[in-house]
């Protein structure tokens, strides 16, 4: 029998925290921070890793982005991948959600076998932690989103705690299949210092369109169903500080109409 | 196809809030588009449409299912999807709660097409374009979107949008749709069990309404989590009231606790000591109640109201609830 | 509190800011010594939170004019009882002066009002985004005028020193309420004596700062923090000189043991990094770029692990140092409930490693365990007394006592950063030749004739 396959899906993000926006020219100056994994990218590779450990096999991670991508390859093979993938080209470039999952699932099937995909339950640039469920209906294998508890590490299933409907589930998914995991699910490990050198002159694949056989009419700006029309970086707030001191029924009231709940952006 | 269709997100026993807020914003979009609103009731046992119908569904296509009983993605896209092929919508919203946001990408690609998380704004443009406005990097920058493909698809933040009105009497048809869903042998995910408690995670929570020492007992902490579950959000605490045993260390706001960033932070009773406010002055929106008016937290504050937080708790989250 | 001095303080500060309530002044009674080592503080005080200098200058003659003590407070997060009213006092809270007023680029430095929080400094420092406040004294609540008075030290004073080594000018209200300047944005200065530096580590005795100058440094391009895990302490210990001989000097150089980081880390909802190991060396390691942060990592792993080490770990995430740092600085907090005190002794740095030998013999003497971390470089180490059965020891005095001569007999001293404040008061003895309490007395007099602003503490 083969041995097992995980795959991880990583996606190399600025540093939220760092990062700065030009509120005048409406954009985001992403040569302002530092370039990391998305974090909850690095849950995901841990939780292959530990499956690695556990019942044998390899860890693949696979990023779709520009060539300095590879660092963040180079950091999940310090981590414990053992092999980094990287998808890169003019033809990726602006591709939405949709796009991107097409991309990564045709890079999974080219790849081989796999029993696992692990991916964060979203980016923390994008946010919309789309991607996973989407590669999965593409690959037409089950997924289990929100996982927060790997319970049970099997050959022909996994068993899992996925926060939904507003409680903890208990599941049991057959594999192949996906799942995209939240903080709670592990605490990543830091690599050593030895695996860290070790990575830093690690290869990265690099595959194009051609390597996945992938149609670059799906892709990229002119393959993405949606498009951004615009987009607006609002200036911080400042804070309004506004202090009310009457009695409770009239100062909540004032509140209430400052907040305006119903709010549109 | 001009209508748009919402999603009743529901768990068997209750429609989800957000649904209503959908059905709210999916009237103004349909009249703008010159079509109906429906909605998807989609469950394990039946459930009333009637209010979907009084909060303004001009149809409702129902339908049941046993696997619909459990949160499973793949049983609810493909009886969405099925419902979706026989209603013909031009837009379909769907709530961006944890289920929504984990079933809206299967049915996007399943129909292979847009899809936008997260919306926190919605419109029709003057050339009939759905436009859809959602907050990335951290709710730093809003994108506007836009779709080339149809139905468009959008996943919707709770408590952004008012819930619809009820309009009492108001009339609307039932379609009752035959689902047809896979047998047991089909099911590759299976749900074992339900597990109560959610796990604690300040740092992830949405709104945050956090207790200081102007709270006098432990039980009153239910003033607190009356008014934090009013917005689906978690309870904090300063640490003294952590100290004192009243409520656990995952609940602790600070320095040596946890640092959270919601969209909206509540503090109650706290009198902001620099050790509290390390771990959450970088809240979006910060409310602050005290008594004390000389009490720091209302430097911070966007919105500070002087005054016994037995008082104004309870009336904030009456008037909230609309009470 | 007479009915004329509140009056009298309504009148200076405005009602809002004269607070009596026993519910709101709570907050403003004790400071984070651990409970036993406490004195006990009284509650007949009222809080003030004037708004600048002017006013405290107002509540320092009315103070004088009635023979009312006054008690400065910063965020409250000192540990030998300083900021402690133990007589019926004004506690004047310097939390509303909080401006960061200057940052200026050119000279390298900030200044800032002395209310203003260790976190709020360092953010906007960081916004430059090329120079960078060195000192980490653990809590990033605590306050810059809070900072300056206890001369406050910390992890990150391998690199650049301890807070005096920062402070170059200061306003300070006078005991008497004269405002004075001292010092400026000058990197040398020999004008008279140095009351500035007088002032520093006066644990607010000798004046009430209201703003200061603190120098600035560029900062590192790129940080890396090793983790670096030992089977036990004294082989930790022992490799730390061989580092530092080799000419390394990291921004940090903590020590720290497997069970209190490990409840540290849980008490922030975090876990521990390291498997193995039950002590470790935490080393921040700054440089240029990453090939200089490599190749430094590189020498100092090979001496350490020469030296016994087990393999090293590597932070580079910006979140993940912080977070080893955040644990570290935490620590305190997580024992806080089990402690009866926590000690802060430096010996020379070369020494350190006897003075772990022989606090885990007394430990054995006594028949306890003495928690230990530090700041392994600086030769300054803070054992832990603990409680037994939730109080005090009643060997406590003895063993504290035992340490203190420990670290003298080492050549070191009883406090390296925390300061004497209340609670080690009766030391002093032990640690000060009778001529220098002598001159501090006389120093104090000069300063605050009536004796008005926190009497009965530092010396």
């Amino acid at each position: 029998m083969p041995e097992p396959t995980y795959i991880v899906l990583i996606k190399q993000v600025p540093d939220m925290d760092e990062v700065e926006f030009d509120y005048e020219e409406g954009r985001v100056d992403r040569s302002s921070a530092p370039l990391e994994p998305n974090p909850f990218d690095l849950n995901a590779l841990e939780e292959a890793v530990k499956y690695k450990e556990e019942l044998g096999g390899e860890v693949l991670a696979i990023s779709m982005g520009p060539k300095q991508a590879e660092s963040t390859l180079k950091d999940a093979i310090a981590r414990g991948a053992d092999e980094g993938i990287l998808l890169h080209g003019r033809e990726f470039a602006g591709s939405d959600t949709w796009a991107t999952s097409l991309a990564l699932a045709h890079a999974i099937e080219t790849a081989g076998s796999c029993d696992i995909i692990f991916a964060g339950e979203k980016t923390v640039d994008g946010d919309t932690g789309q991607v996973g469920p989407e590669v999965a209906e593409y690959l037409d294998i089950p997924h289990v989103a929100f996982v927060s508890d790997v319970t049970k590490r099997g050959e022909k299933e996994i068993q899992v705690e996925s926060e939904t409907w507003g409680a903890t589930y208990l599941k049991s998914m057959n594999l192949p299949g996906l799942i995209t995991v939240t903080k709670d699910v592990n605490e990543p490990r830091l690599p050593s210092f030895k695996d860290k050198q070790r990575a830093r002159k690690a290869e990265i694949t690099t595959w194009g369109i051609d390597d996945i056989s992938i149609d670059p009419d799906n892709l990229g700006v002119t393959g993405s169903p949606t498009r951004v029309a615009n987009m607006e970086v609002p200036p911080p707030e400042e804070r309004e500080s506004l202090i009310l001191r009457e009695d409770p029924g009239n100062s909540v009231n004032q509140l209430l109409e400052k907040l305006d709940l119903g709010r549109e952006n | 196809m001009s209508d748009v269709m919402v999603f009743a997100e529901n768990n068997g026993n209750k429609i989800h809030p957000v649904s209503y807020e959908l059905l709210g914003k999916g009237k103004e979009l349909a009249d703008k588009l010159g079509g109906e609103l429906t909605a998807a009731l989609l469950s394990g046992t039946s459930l009333p449409a009637g209010e979907l119908i009084e909060r303004g569904a001009d149809r409702v296509y129902r339908g049941t299912a046993e696997r619909l009983a459990e949160p499973i993605e793949s049983s609810y896209r493909e009886v969405l999807v099925q419902v979706i092929e026989e209603a013909n919508p031009e837009v379909i919203l769907i709530g961006a709660t944890n289920f929504g946001r984990s079933l809206a990408p299967r049915v996007a690609m399943a129909l292979d097409t847009s899809l936008t998380a997260d919306c926190t704004g919605l419109d029709i443009d003057e050339e009939k374009n759905f436009v859809q406005i959602r907050p990335a990097f951290s709710g730093n920058i809003l994108a506007h979107i836009k779709s080339r493909t149809s139905p468009q698809l959008a996943t919707v933040r709770y408590r952004v949008f008012p819930e619809a009105g009820i309009e009492e009497g108001k009339e609307g048809e039932v379609i009752d749709v035959e689902l047809s869903l896979g047998g047991e042998d089909t099911k590759q995910v299976e749900v074992l069990e339900e597990r109560r408690g959610k796990k604690v995670n300040l740092e992830d929570a949405e709104v945050v309404v956090a207790a200081g020492r102007g709270l006098k007992k432990e039980e009153d902490f239910e003033l607190i989590e009356d008014l934090a579950s009013f917005f689906d959000g978690k309870v904090g605490a300063s640490r003294p009231l952590v100290d004192d045993g009243w409520i656990g260390r995952a609940h602790q706001v600070g320095y040596s606790g946890r640092r959270v960033k919601p969209r909206i932070y509540i503090a109650c009773g706290i009198s902001g000591q620099s050790q509290h406010l390390a771990g959450m002055k970088d809240s979006d929106m910060i409310i602050a109640i005290n008594s004390d008016p000389s009490a720091p937290i209302f430097d911070y504050a966007d919105y500070g109201l002087v005054g016994d937080l037995y008082e104004v708790v309870p009336e904030l989250t009456r008037q909230l609830k609309g009470e | 509190m007479k009915d004329k001095v509140i009056d009298k303080l309504v009148s200076i500060a405005g009602e809002d800011w004269v607070i009596q309530d026993l519910d709101k002044i709570e907050g403003y009674l004790y400071d984070e010594t651990p409970e036993p080592a406490s004195p006990k503080a009284v509650e007949e005080v009222v809080v003030v939170k004037p708004k600048d200098s002017e006013e405290i200058s107002a509540v320092m003659e009315l103070a004088n004019e009635q023979g009312v003590p006054v008690i400065p407070r910063g965020a409250g997060t000192g540990l030998c009882g300083a900021a402690i009213p133990t007589e019926p006092a004004i506690i004047l809270s310097l939390e509303r002066l909080n401006d960061i007023k200057d940052l200026d680029e050119d000279n390298l430095m900030v200044t800032c009002e002395a209310g203003v929080p260790l976190e709020s400094l360092f953010e906007a420092v960081d916004e430059t985004d090329h120079l960078f406040f060195p000192p980490h004294p653990g809590d990033e609540g605590a306050q810059v005028g809070g900072l300056v008075v206890e001369n406050a030290g910390g992890a990150r004073a391998v690199k650049y020193g301890v807070m005096r080594n920062y402070v170059k000018g200061m306003e300070v209200v006078l005991p008497t309420g004269e405002e004075v300047q001292l010092g400026g944005k000058v990197l040398k200065n020999n004008t008279g004596y140095d009351l500035m530096h007088l002032l520093m580590g006066s644990e607010g005795t000798l004046g009430i700062i209201t703003e200061v100058t603190l120098r600035l440094y560029p900062e590192a391009k790129e940080t890396a923090t090793l983790l670096v895990p030992f089977e036990n302490r004294h082989d930790a210990m022992s490799a730390v000189p061989e580092v530092l001989k080799e000419g390394h000097v990291p921004l940090a150089l903590e020590y720290v043991e497997r069970k209190l980081i490990e409840e540290s880390a849980e008490h922030l909802g975090k876990s521990w990094p390291a498997e193995e190991g039950e002590a470790f060396l935490i080393l921040i390691i700054t440089g240029k770029n990453e090939e200089e942060i490599f190749d430094k990592s590189e020498t100092i792993v090979e001496v350490f692990t020469e030296n016994g080490a087990l393999e090293p770990l590597f932070a580079q995430r910006r979140k993940e140092q912080e977070s080893i740092l955040d644990i570290r600085s935490n620590i305190y907090t997580a024992l806080e409930e089990e402690t009866t005190d926590i000690l802060d002794v430096t010996v020379p740095p070369a020494e350190v490693g006897n003075l772990m030998d022989e606090i885990e013999d007394l430990a054995e003497e006594y028949n306890t365990n003495i928690p230990v971390y530090g700041h392994a470089a600086d030769g300054n180490v803070h054992p832990h007394i603990m409680n037994v059965n939730g109080e005090a020891p009643e060997y406590f005095e003895d063993l504290k006592d035992e340490i203190y001569e420990t670290a003298l007999d080492l050549g070191g001293v009883i406090t390296g950063e925390h300061g004497i404040g209340e609670t080690r008061i009766k030391n002093l003895p032990m640690a000060l030749s009778e001529e220098e309490r002598v001159l501090m007395g006389k120093i104090k007099e000069v300063f605050d004739p009536n004796g008005v602003l926190n009497p009965g503490k530092a010396v």
